[in-house]
């Protein structure tokens, strides 16, 4: 299929527009397959991505590109039970899952 | 899902930041893009299950407000685009991916293809959402209890 999404690339800009990401921890609630995170999470101290879907983190870790592999975390997870402790994030991005 | 927002409270800092990002139902349009010209040529249906999901969220949004866990500071609409090589396979994508939450009548499906097969070579067609982006802050006292 020939779908393309986001072609002038708003989202990423509003996204930017929006919060300062650079050296930042930040939680992604609904990564799914990464196809925001890989967008952002270059700039951020580190990023955890988590998501409920366990296919979705598998494609996720398959296509995780080298330049953030190593900031990158995911994890499946629940919203309401987050496996973290109290104030470990500057940010979380509630992305297309609230 | 205002618990999801209180665990979601509970593990940012202090004056920590929320962004609440999700496509917003409205009619999006349809149209057949190429370079020399844009033509709308109907609009998405909204199901129930989708504006009914959208109405929750925002309740929660708001909620989570009047209950001082977060302060919204800045919100926007912003246009998401998916396209396509042909109708056909827009139509598809909508019947395998969105089909709980939005439809094409049949109207819109013949304007498409109609319109599709007498544009230009680099033509596509693209539903244009409506995305929702909002900034919201985490308030230090709130009314229930610290978790």
């Amino acid at each position: 299929m020939s779908l393309q999404r986001d072609a002038e690339y708003n989202e990423r800009k509003f996204l930017h527009k929006f919060v300062d990401l650079k050296d930042k921890r930040v939680l992604e609630v609904g990564c799914g397959e990464g196809r925001l995170t890989w967008q952002y999470a270059n700039i951020t101290r580190w990023t955890v991505g988590v998501d409920l879907d366990r296919d979705s983190l598998r494609v996720a870790r398959v296509d995780c590109p080298s330049d953030v592999k190593d900031i990158v975390h995911l994890a499946h997870a629940d919203s309401t039970h987050l496996p973290f402790a109290k104030e470990k994030f500057d940010i979380a991005i509630l992305a297309w899952s609230l | 899902m205002v618990h999801a927002l209180t665990e979601i409270r509970r593990v940012l800092v202090s004056d920590g930041i929320l962004i609440d990002l999700r496509p917003l139902a409205d009619h999006w349009p349809v149209e057949v893009v190429s370079l020399r010209e844009v033509k709308r040529t109907g609009r998405v249906q909204d199901l129930p299950e989708q504006t009914n999901g959208d109405a929750a969220s925002n309740e929660s949004i708001q909620e989570a407000e009047r209950r001082g866990l977060f302060k919204r500071e800045q919100e926007e609409l912003f246009s998401f685009t998916y396209s396509w090589d042909t109708p056909s396979e827009m139509e598809e994508f909508v019947k395998e991916e969105w089909q709980d939450f939005f439809d094409l009548d049949d109207e819109t499906r013949r304007a498409t293809r109609a319109a599709w097969a007498v544009a230009d070579a680099d033509s596509r067609v693209r539903v244009r959402m409506s995305m929702w982006i909002a900034r919201c802050r985490k308030q230090a006292s709130t009314t229930e209890n610290e978790t």
